[in-house]
């Protein structure tokens, strides 16, 4: 883990500096307050108590205290406000020649495209160069939240946002999901890569790399290891068991399932259409005894060849038994 | 206990309730000036589909039965216990043919198919789900208003009946009356807002 | 002033009406009966909220799976943010301490309607029932937290509508209860009791209702549109649909922050009235408390963006939101500055209504300390979301409005049940309290700051240790509550006879009889002079 520590000197991004200004001015003033009210109060708590002084003397008030306990707070208020907006103002704008990358969040995954059309369910970006990433949401509200950089932003479906950072520091840095959006919510996590240029050249220009990590040559692995990438099995799994939707494993090709159509129950076969059209328009059809609304089309997303590979391994769960 | 009676204490909560049966609309016509910003052509053309001449009669209708009300609160302080009832069944009837009216005119949109989540409606687009969608909300919500005030009207005239409402004891009426001249304010904001701003 | 010696009037716990057991409960339009049934709905509502924090906190000990999964787990803090929000600290002080001691403090019978009054308690439970009914039944307990941010809360396969809707009423019965008191205030002081004469918890009552009838029907509507869309697709936070989800954060906070001065004026209002009672002082600056709860309740309208700092806002509403964030502060610093002056040169009787008043004022310091930091918006876009914010509102709503609850049940409770409560266990309870409070919340911080989101089922590793620190904070904190709570109960049957007035107090509660009789005084009191009147 190396996410939070403060190796020598470098920041892991250009916006911890700021934070730790805005941050600890305010823990600051906040401790000097604390302590000294705290005392104070204990103070006359035990000089005043009524053991020592039985007689209070009436005191209506001080409009000179008043004013100064007015003036004082809201002058470091405003300087807390200050650093506050100095830190956040660069956030707002990235620099022109940021490399340019897309964040895409679904329940409950992100994946990241770049320019050349690669696309990565981690974020890898080369050190000391400044990055901007266009954010979109396809379901609900998600949020990229990446600790170490001290920057997050919501994700909102059917608005363009974006955020940006320079990483400083190489290294691998927790990224998670920041805005509540359901069951996986707390699953919706990723990492940070920051690497060296040339390493950043090497793994950018290498346009295999999603489907070549393979599980063996078992029937299906391909498949399996589409699923992994795409984020499918964060809803779904291979043993029967139910998460969100319906188990791979209760799809028996050939044979008949009861779906929902316009909220009526129909009888479909299972079979290569049915797992396009489930995949690529997933409300039109939904298992008996699951919530419509949940998954998003991934038409565009997947596309059919990758389908066919999935199907194979689909095939081949059953088969096994 | 004996509960002793203040009329100002009572008309002043209506007035306070009253205010905030206003700021429930108000988060609507913020609502509705957020999307129409966002969606200005599309508010503008739907608007033309919404029948005027039945938008004019409803809205000449409630302007009447505030009319009523308010006479029928000054029969009963000149002790004309059967004119006030007279007045006060006039502005229900009148409230109920705003009902009617306004069935009449959903029901013509729901059989052209322009209902929230309907396939028609949500081939036309954004702005014309969400001007739909508002008008069937909004209009929805002041007709339930209108129900609600033509039940409370009723039980202030069994009141009256039963003479429990007098010359000198009317804060209900007058309340009812407030309540009445509330649904009809709104309404005259609804009209123009889904109505004529084309 | 009228004291009244002897107990000739029945006092309103015997007084013998025209229903009976159970019935002269809920049929009674006293409105202190009505604070008692207030009083027990919502400490049992308190104790199922609590209890899941309980459980949740069970479950974070350690990353991965402990004893419930994660639906529950979204469940668990959706109904233990509904619960304690909804129906426990907004309602809190104003339904119990407002609806028993308002009237008493300014000289009158009752409240202005009586009979509202009631109905106000019946929607409260209608609303509670609602969203207790969500949980069992429908396919799945709502589960998008208590913001019920859109678009999920209408992709959920969570019972969203009975939830929904359930909050939506009990919006309803704050109106009410809002409505109820300030016309109460405006119409019924006794005679003499000028605005200047009246005491500051009346006031902070005023400044709140202000707040719950205006803020609340924002929330209302809001609510029933998301009722709306999930029912009829209507699109209006859809994106799918052309909806905007972010209108709807704006709205759910246009309401959502000014209820948190709901939760906390009165609370402030309480502590303003012990304080003076136990250091035998006029409150220091008096006219500077009643600004400043006025001021509270205005300028807390004006800041709702900033729980929207990450939503991608436009830039210039951001930095007026947290520059008006920061302004907000000032008058709860005059207060605490107030409070601690009162305190110079008194004659200060240390019983434990003064020490939960100083608890109070510990948290309430870090818990405010802490909404500065998030205010910042440097700072918050970092801590949003995370268990920063998670340990800010526990701080300042469980420390300050909890805490507050604690103190005013102590400091009135001779008054409302006519019996004293064991001191030694009450400080005991309020000791282990504290400590558990401040190792269960205190760690949270520092998750936060490390980057631990909130609402997580399941975290890295990184996070365990402070995890466990915390969870074993909610066990102290947890027999804290429960001896405190055991001992008033406890003395309920064993407690001795309290008198008129225990502390010493100068405000009108203490001139009648403990507990009160049923119309309160035998004579309306003339008031001349002002509230905290020593010597
Ligand atoms: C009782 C309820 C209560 C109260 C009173 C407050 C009070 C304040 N709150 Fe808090 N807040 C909540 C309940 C409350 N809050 C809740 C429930 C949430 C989370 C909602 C959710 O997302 O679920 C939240 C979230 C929240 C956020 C959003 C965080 C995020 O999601 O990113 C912010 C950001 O600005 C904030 C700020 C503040 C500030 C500045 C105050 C100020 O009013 C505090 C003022 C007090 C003091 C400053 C201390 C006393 C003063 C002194 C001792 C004198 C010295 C002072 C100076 C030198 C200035 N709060
Ligand atoms: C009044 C407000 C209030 C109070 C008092 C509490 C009290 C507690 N809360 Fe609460 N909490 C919220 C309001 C509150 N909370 C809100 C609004 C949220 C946000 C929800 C959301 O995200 O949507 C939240 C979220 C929240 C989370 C974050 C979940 C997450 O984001 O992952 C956690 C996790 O630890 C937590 C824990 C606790 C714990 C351990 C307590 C404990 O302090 C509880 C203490 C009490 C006990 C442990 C014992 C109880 C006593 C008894 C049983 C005695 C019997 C009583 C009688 C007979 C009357 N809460
Ligand atoms: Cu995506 Cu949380
Ligand atoms: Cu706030």
């Amino acid at each position: 883990m190396i996410s939070m520590q403060s190796t020598p000197g470098i920041d892991a991004s250009n916006f911890v500096s700021s934070f730790n200004l805005a941050f600890y001015f305010m823990v600051g003033i906040a401790l000097l307050f604390m302590l000294g009210l705290t005392v104070l109060m204990l103070y006359f708590v035990y000089k005043y108590n009524r053991k020592k002084n039985s007689k209070a003397v009436q005191i209506e008030g001080s409009v000179r205290l008043e004013i100064l306990w007015t003036v004082i707070p809201a002058l470091l208020t405003l300087l807390m406000f200050y650093f506050g907006w100095s830190g956040w103002k660069p956030m707002t704008k990235a620099p022109d020649d940021a490399m340019v990358v897309t964040s895409t969040a679904r329940m409950w995954n992100f994946s990241f495209e770049y320019e050349n059309g690669k696309s990565s369910p981690e974020l890898v970006v080369p050190v000391n160069t400044p990055v901007k990433i266009n954010l979109v949401a396809l379901d609900v509200i998600h949020s990229l939240f990446i600790p170490a950089f001290r920057i997050k932003s919501d994700m909102v479906p059917g608005r363009e946002t974006m955020m940006w950072f320079l990483p400083q520091r190489e290294g691998q840095y927790d990224l998670y999901c920041a805005e509540y959006c359901g069951l996986q919510h707390s699953y919706m996590t990723s990492v940070v890569k920051v690497v060296s240029q040339e390493e950043y050249l090497k793994w950018y220009t290498d346009t295999t790399a999603v489907t070549t990590a393979t599980e063996g040559s078992a029937p299906g692995a391909e498949g399996l290891a589409i699923l992994k990438n795409r984020g499918c099995n964060a809803c779904h799994t291979s043993d029967g068991s139910k998460l969100v939707g319906p188990s791979y494993l209760d799809l028996r090709f050939g044979e008949k399932l009861i779906v929902l159509r316009d909220g009526k129950e129909t009888e479909v076969t299972v079979d290569e259409t049915y797992i396009i059209n489930s995949i690529y328009d997933p409300n039109s059809e939904i298992v008996k005894g699951y919530p419509k609304g949940l998954m998003q089309s991934y038409k565009g997303v997947v596309p059919e060849d990758e389908i066919t590979k999935i199907i194979e391994y689909l095939k081949s769960l059953n088969e096994e038994q | 206990m004996e509960e002793h009676r203040d009329d100002l204490a009572s008309k002043t909560g209506m007035w306070l309730f009253l205010f905030t049966e206003m700021l429930l609309f108000g988060g609507l016509f913020i609502v509705y000036s957020v999307y129409r910003y966002i969606n200005a052509d599309a508010f503008h053309l739907a608007a033309h589909e919404l029948s005027v001449p039945i938008g004019t009669i409803n809205t000449i209708i409630l302007l009447i039965s505030s009319a009523t009300i308010a006479m029928s609160i000054t029969a009963i302080q000149k002790e004309n216990k059967k004119l006030s009832l007279l007045l006060l069944t006039i502005t229900v009837l009148l409230g109920l043919t705003f009902l009617v009216n306004k069935y009449f005119e959903w029901g013509h949109h729901i059989k052209e198919g322009i209902y929230p989540g309907s396939s028609a409606l949500s081939l036309r687009g954004h702005g014309d789900v969400l001007f739909y969608g508002l008008y069937y909300f909004m209009t929805g919500l002041h007709a339930l208003h209108i129900i609600i005030g033509l039940i409370f009207i009723g039980f202030i005239a069994r009141m009256i009946i039963h003479d429990k409402i007098t010359s000198d004891n009317h804060v209900l009426l007058e309340n009812s009356g407030l309540y009445w001249h509330l649904v009809d304010l709104i309404w005259i904001f609804l009209f123009p807002l889904f109505y004529l701003i084309t | 002033m009228s004291v009244t010696a002897g107990m000739t009037e029945p006092s309103y716990l015997e007084f013998k009406g025209k229903y009976k057991g159970i019935f002269s409960w809920i049929f009674s339009t006293d409105h202190k009966r009505i604070a008692l049934l207030y009083l027990f709905s919502i400490l049992s509502l308190f104790a199922i909220g609590a209890t899941l924090g309980l459980l949740m906190k069970f479950e974070l000990i350690a990353p991965g799976k402990t004893i419930m999964d994660a639906k529950a787990y979204n469940a668990f803090f959706t109904l233990h943010g509904i619960i304690m929000i909804f129906a426990v600290v907004i309602p809190g002080l104003p339904a119990v301490f407002g609806n028993f001691m308002l009237p008493i403090l300014i000289g009158a019978k009752d409240v202005a309607f009586p009979r509202l009054n009631l109905f106000s308690w019946y929607l409260y439970v209608a609303g509670v029932l609602l969203v207790v009914i969500a949980q069992f039944t429908g396919d799945q307990a709502p589960d998008t937290g208590w913001t019920f941010y859109a678009p999920y809360s209408f992709r959920t396969a969570g019972n969203m509508l009975p939830a929904v809707f359930g909050a939506f009423v009990l919006g309803f019965s704050s109106i009410l209860t809002g409505l109820n008191f300030l016309v109460t205030i405006h119409r019924m002081r006794a005679p003499g009791m000028t605005w200047l004469k009246m005491p500051l918890f009346p006031w902070t009552l005023y400044a709140t209702a202000w707040i719950q009838l205006l803020a609340t029907p924002i929330v209302g509507i809001t609510l029933l549109m998301i009722v709306a869309e999930r029912l009829f697709n209507i699109g209006f936070f859809d994106p799918t649909l052309g909806g905007d989800p972010v209108l709807y954060q704006h709205l759910f906070w246009t309401y959502s922050h000014p209820a948190v001065y709901i939760m906390i004026l009165p609370a402030m209002g309480a502590i303003s009235e012990i304080i003076p009672t136990f250091a035998r002082k006029i409150i220091f600056g008096y006219k500077f408390m009643v600004a400043s709860s006025l001021l509270i309740a205005f300028v807390g309208y004006f800041v709702w963006g900033h729980h929207m700092f990450t939503a991608n806002m436009s830039g210039q509403a951001l930095y007026v939101f947290s520059l008006l964030t920061f302004l907000v502060a000032i008058p709860s610093a005059i207060k605490v500055f107030n409070w601690i002056s009162t305190m110079y040169k008194a004659s200060i009787d240390l019983q434990t209504p003064f020490f939960w008043a100083m608890a109070f004022i510990l948290v309430f310091m870090i818990g405010g300390f802490s909404g500065l930091i998030l205010g910042s918006l440097a700072a918050d876009v970092h801590l949003h979301d995370t268990h920063f914010v998670v340990a800010h509102f526990h701080f300042i709503v469980f420390g300050g409005t909890g805490f507050s609850f604690f103190a005013a049940m102590h400091h009135w409770y001779p008054k409302i049940t006519g019996k004293m409560y064991d001191t030694a266990w009450a400080n005991t309870g309020l000791t282990v309290l504290f400590i558990g409070f401040i190792t269960l919340y205190l760690p949270m911080f520092y998750m936060g700051v490390k980057g631990m989101p909130r609402r997580y089922f399941d975290y890295d590793e990184v996070f365990h240790a402070s995890n466990i620190i915390s969870s074993m904070g909610s066990w102290v904190l947890y027999a804290g509550l429960l001896i405190t709570v055991i001992n008033l109960f406890i003395s309920l049957k064993r407690g001795k006879q309290a008198p008129a007035n225990p502390w010493g107090g100068s405000t009108l509660e203490w001139t009648i009889p403990s507990p009160p009789p049923v119309e309160n005084f035998e004579e309306t009191p003339i008031i001349t002079k002002g509230p905290y009147s020593y010597n």
